[in-house]
């Protein structure tokens, strides 16, 4: 009986200390990319080509996903407002919800889903055919070659994509205002336009560059340390996403608080 | 600089460990390269033989002892001193580690693009120059690695190494899936390199064939550490039961007449 106890105390030690060096090298990892995001050369077809991938061919998909948040926000606000005859906040409610929350929330998770595995799948593909370790011998740094404008284009494109999202959401909730519950397009542009705030719009784009940060970093460091050939690839890439969208959804309660807490 | 025999030493290995999780891959290794010279490492599968050509190019971090590379000790040399020392040194690795996002003609001429600021049209014709020497044709420069055979990835992979000519060639199994004409083609274009530049090589491989056309000294690797020393021709004479087994398979007569 002691055995088994210490056995599962053993076990459990070992995957917290486990834990506890994980946590510490990502801390390693994320400083030290910071550092070659600052440090020239940069390497600007590589950034132009992730700004492409992110940016560009993300837009597809983070629009579909939010003009249909939009569309099923107004359609529900209207339906459970609609009992105590305020229709007029729809409105108000598709604006504050898509800018604060859903657009920046429903970008990262599409972006992380997306790109967040495509990036540590790469590079976790790099690590296990030693394309990282030959990097190195070719006088090239694996973090500014690969890591740095993976992060310098999330920060830029991520925050770009939550703006046009942002715009695409509430489009959708005025397709629905208008042409399904009938209300007056100039009154509800006018009252979108009346309720909306800067700081709605700075705390999504707050949001944005803090999830374009996480999804890079995340991504990024899962692909960097992979091993174990295929079998390391598959993980470093679930794990990314995973944890990607852990802590979007736990960061952005954090923001919220700080805003508006 | 260090000599032997009025010759530079190119490479000095001493002493060297490598263990992973408390089992020992190798221990006590000592060797060197000088000028002009070309070492095999010859040893069975898992003996260690990559381990030590990543210990070298300072990819892996040895337990104990020392690597000097052109009179630099590479263990505990700060990275960029490192990243330095490495631009003067040609490497392929065991399974080309082409990058997949490069075309072939980009792939090989990859670190002289850096170092050099080549543009499109320069860096073709230089990879062309390169090519041609390894029997492929110059189609392949506009494909990506993976739209090519094996044994072409495997001869890109030689490409990128020897462009620029770099003084010190390490080659991890350079040879293992070609045919044998193109196996003797990379083993000439070897030796060409080591000849003509004056450089010095280490070719790690499992094929007797290309040791003895391209080796001026030959090293087994058994049970983590050195236990043979010798010539190729030396090698055919020997009384060492594991260099025996590795000649068995091979008549010394073709190679040697």
């Amino acid at each position: 009986m002691i055995d088994l106890f210490l056995d599962i105390l053993g076990t459990t030690g070992k995957k917290f200390i486990n834990f506890v060096v994980n946590i510490g090298h990502f801390f390693i990892f994320f400083g030290n990319a910071i550092y070659w995001v600052f440090k020239p050369p940069w390497y600007f077809k590589k950034i132009f080509q992730q700004i492409l991938d992110i940016g560009y061919f993300s837009l597809p998909v983070v629009g579909l996903t939010t003009f249909f948040s939009g569309m099923v926000l107004a359609l529900q606000t209207y339906n459970g407002f609609t009992d105590f005859n305020s229709e007029s906040t729809v409105a108000r409610i598709v604006l504050t919800s898509i800018t604060r929350e859903l657009g920046p929330v429903l970008t990262g998770l599409m972006v992380a889903g997306r790109i967040g595995a495509k990036m540590a799948a790469e590079i976790a593909t790099m690590r296990v055919t030693e394309q990282i370790d030959a990097l190195g011998t070719l006088g090239t740094r694996p973090m500014q070659y690969l890591i740095a404008p993976k992060i310098i284009a999330s920060l830029v494109c991520i925050p770009l994509l939550v703006l046009i999202g942002n715009t695409i959401g509430i489009l959708g909730g005025y397709v629905i205002a208008i042409y399904k519950i009938g209300f007056n397009a100039s009154l509800y542009l006018n009252a979108t336009m009346e309720y909306l705030q800067l700081i709605d719009i700075i705390q999504g784009t707050v949001k944005a560059g803090v999830f374009g940060l996480i999804i890079s970093m995340v991504s990024c460091y899962f692909g960097y340390n992979a091993s174990k050939g295929a079998e390391g690839v598959g993980f470093a890439t679930t794990s990314s996403v995973v944890v990607s969208s852990v802590m979007i959804l736990t960061s952005t309660y954090i923001i919220t608080a700080l805003f508006f807490g | 600089m260090e000599k032997k025999n009025n010759k530079k030493v190119i490479i000095k290995v001493s002493n060297l460990s490598k263990s992973f999780n408390n089992n020992i891959v190798l221990k006590n290794i000592n060797f060197q390269l000088l000028e002009g010279e070309s070492l095999a490492i010859i040893g069975a599968s898992g003996s260690g033989k990559s381990v030590l050509l990543k210990n070298i190019i300072g990819i892996l971090q040895p337990d104990k002892g020392s690597i000097i590379i052109n009179d630099k000790e590479m263990v505990n040399l700060p990275r960029s001193l490192k990243e330095k020392l490495l631009l003067d040194l040609g490497i392929t690795f065991q399974h080309g580690a082409l990058f997949d996002s490069l075309k072939n003609w980009e792939n090989i001429i990859f670190k002289t693009a850096n170092k050099d600021k080549t543009n499109n049209r320069q860096g073709k014709q230089l990879a062309f120059s390169i090519i041609k020497q390894l029997g492929l044709q110059p189609e392949i420069l506009d494909l990506y690695p993976s739209e090519i055979s094996g044994g072409m990835q495997k001869r890109v992979a030689i490409a990128r190494a020897i462009c620029g000519n770099p003084k010190i060639l390490l080659f991890d199994e350079p040879t293992s899936g070609l045919d044998p004409v193109t196996g003797s083609l990379i083993d000439q274009l070897i030796k060409k390199a080591v000849r003509t530049v004056g450089g010095s090589a280490i070719t790690i491989t499992h094929d007797m064939a290309s040791v003895c056309r391209i080796a001026d000294k030959v090293i087994l690797i058994d049970k983590q550490t050195i236990s043979w020393t010798g010539t190729p021709k030396e090698m055919f004479v020997s009384s060492n039961t594991k260099i025996q087994e590795f000649i068995k398979p091979i008549n010394s007569e073709i190679f040697f007449k």
